[in-house]
């Protein structure tokens, strides 16, 4: 096992990750960026280290400035948390040449996955159904082809990033014409890679994921899925688990699918595969993602499985020390991403200093936010203020919960997302467990908002 | 000021070119010790990002690199928190000082905090997070103009200049040779020259004029 770890990420991943190094008794390094020395995790750690100016590029995302944080301060291994260079396979490679080891897949097992229309043939050749798309598009003439090949409409992605950056819903050839030169020039700039392909677009689709864990002795278990359909511009602003668009035998079929795929791919440590479901309840692969995720804490909920912890262990080489016998998921989970925007904009991301702040409690209630009264949110990263998990036996009882749990929270001083996932929440189409992932952009966020208020 | 006008004289001697040569040596001494610092100072100063000069024979152009002016204003802001600038050692948290409003600092200059630095007071500043080597020709007291290089940090092998700020006086090291420094770290206190042009007396004024004018 590690005896120190570098937390190379911020916000309150940083703080969960160095809540599992203390659970594991591992000591822990907090890098942060100057415009992170108020955080919660940098004031909490024991040993905090600043990497760089605000700017992400010469922080969070300078792998020689976390290297050298974790050389100066003794570590022995790197958890990048999400985003940034979490799945990054040329930093998974320079931090081994230094001696350390990065906590995710090693780079071999990223680089693998790493392109997103490569990963979906090579998990389509072990077995799992793929959407029907494109290979890399060469160019304009190219893609118009493929677009009349797959059938409109389509979507045009990105093969390096997620995010919804670059990603373009076109719908006939015109469309298409106008999205191609602005979705290649979108994914240089966020990912600098501008290669895309295109998939077929479901109209009503809902989106699945499966968590699976692997070890490096092959030993592999998947811990079920979530349902990540309530998204806003692809983003996904509520998860939950188990996903109300399964029957309790297609899940525990496509969990198991997956994993299959997955383990034969030689995938390794903490993964997640994600899935659209059609209409008729067919689910596609889309993707995989080789880090922890946002999402994770409705799992552990489920599961009663530190997720963060066994992604360390896998990544200092220890044997899983479960089987899928083990883990038994139980209940239901719903979690929430609070968000510092204005709902009056657009709901335009924004800083500004937290007022007064207050955490919901009670029985299956979780809060995992890095605020704090006084905290000045920094206009320079994500607007993620925290995530409220809530796990109840039953999902009615956990919407109960979370109705509760949400005007309980009191966040002041910034303009937050809390009354957009009340009116979420009151909403039948919810309730009913039929979201699907263009519902609130077709309805529209502030419509949602204003009927909760009434 | 530096100039090449000798005449490219037919019958010349070979001790007539010999001086050429140590003239231009000299000439070229000159720029450097005279000419460059007072640019880098002035560029420094001005927020531009280029400066060119032109002098007889001879032309000098300076360019900012990218990111300096990020340096500056850290190092400004630096020297604009009086209070507690902490001097980190490697695997101390550097939480708790604060780098937020500027009510709050205005708070802490009120004497809330105890400084383990003298307020007010300039500083170079680490680039990055390493090593930190400092220059050892440098003493308490070395004159030193915005622009100088007063050592390097050491970031996996690859040397980041350690530049100084404002023009002035090296002060006290904040940091030892071959200690592990984090971004934006203290390194070497400055007694800014305006002080000490003022009074003559690098220790004598009790509250210089440091904070503004890095």
């Amino acid at each position: 096992m590690f005896t120190k770890i570098l937390i190379a990420n911020r916000g309150e991943i940083a703080l969960r990750i160095l809540r599992a190094c203390r659970t594991l008794g591992i000591g822990a390094v907090v890098a942060y960026s100057e415009a992170d020395r108020e955080s919660l995790a940098a004031q909490l750690a024991d040993e905090a280290i600043c990497i760089g100016p605000a700017d992400a590029k010469h922080s969070y995302l300078s792998a020689p400035a976390i290297i050298s944080a974790a050389v100066v301060t003794g570590c022995d291994a790197i958890h990048p948390g999400y985003g940034f260079l979490s799945e990054d396979e040329g930093f998974a490679d320079v931090v081994r040449a230094h001696d350390l080891t990065f906590i995710g897949p090693p780079a071999e097992v990223l680089e693998r996955f790493a392109s997103k229309e490569a990963t979906r043939r090579l998990l389509g050749s072990h077995g799992l159904p793929t959407i029907p798309g494109s290979g890399m598009l060469r160019d304009e003439a190219h893609a118009l082809g493929e677009a009349e090949r797959v059938g409109y409409p389509v979507l045009i992605k990105p093969s390096a990033g997620g995010g919804g950056k670059g990603m373009r819903l076109v719908r006939n050839p015109r469309e298409l014409e106008s999205a191609f030169k602005v979705s290649r020039s979108e994914a240089k700039a966020a990912f600098g890679n501008d290669a895309l392909y295109l998939e077929k677009y479901l109209d009503d689709n809902r989106h699945v994921e499966i968590q699976v864990a692997v070890d490096r002795f092959g030993n592999a278990v998947h811990m079920g899925d979530r349902d990540c359909s309530v998204q806003r511009r692809h983003q996904k602003v509520i998860e939950e688990t188990p996903s109300p668009a399964l029957s309790n035998s297609a899940r525990k079929e496509l969990a198991e699918r997956a994993l299959r795929a997955v383990a034969a791919a030689g995938y390794e440590n903490l993964g997640t595969l994600e899935f659209l479901i059609d209409a008729k309840g067919d689910a596609y692969f889309i993707e995989i993602n080789c880090r922890v995720q946002v999402e994770h804490p409705i799992t552990e909920l489920c599961t009663g499985i530190d997720l963060v912890a066994l992604q360390i262990k896998i990544a200092a080489g220890e044997p899983l020390g479960l089987t899928q016998a083990d883990i038994v998921s139980t209940g239901h989970a719903i979690e929430f991403r609070i968000l510092a925007e204005d709902p009056g904009k657009d709901f335009k991301p924004q800083g500004g200093q937290i007022g007064a702040y207050l955490a919901p409690g009670g029985p299956g209630v979780r809060m995992d936010s890095h605020i704090y009264p006084g905290y000045d949110v920094p206009p320079y990263y994500d607007s993620l203020l925290g995530k409220l998990s809530v796990w109840a036996p039953d999902r009615a009882q956990a919407i109960a919960r979370a109705d509760a749990a949400l005007r309980e929270m009191l966040v002041d001083g910034v303009m937050t997302n809390i009354e957009l996932h009340r009116a979420i929440l009151a909403n039948q189409v919810f309730i009913d467990g039929k979201v699907t992932t263009n519902l609130l952009d077709r309805v529209g966020s502030a419509p949602f908002v204003a009927a909760g208020n009434r | 000021m530096p100039a090449r006008q000798q005449n490219a004289s037919v019958g010349r001697t070979e001790a007539q070119e010999a001086l050429r040569v140590r003239r231009d040596h000299e000439a070229i001494g000159r720029l450097a010790d005279d000419l460059l610092p007072a640019l880098i100072a002035k560029l420094a100063a001005s927020g531009l990002g280029e400066i060119e000069v032109r002098e007889s024979g001879w032309k000098a152009r300076l360019r900012k690199p990218a990111g300096a002016d990020e340096a500056r204003r850290a190092a400004a802001r630096a020297s604009a928190e009086s209070h507690a600038a902490h001097g980190l050692a490697p695997g101390r948290p550097a939480v708790g000082h604060g780098k937020g409003s500027e009510d709050r600092d205005a708070r802490r200059e009120d004497g809330e905090e105890a400084a383990e630095t003298e307020p007010g007071l300039a500083a170079a500043t680490s680039p990055a997070v390493g090593v930190y080597h400092p220059r050892r020709d440098l003493t308490i007291g070395t004159r030193v103009r915005a622009g100088d290089r007063i050592g390097w940090v050491d970031v996996l092998g690859v040397q980041q200049d350690v530049i100084v700020p404002v023009d002035g006086l090296i002060g006290s090291s904040l940091a030892e040779a071959g200690e592990a420094v984090e971004y934006g770290q203290r390194l070497v206190q400055l007694d800014p020259l305006e002080r000490v042009d003022e009074s003559g007396d690098p220790g004598a004024q009790g509250r210089p004029a440091a904070a503004g004018n890095a």
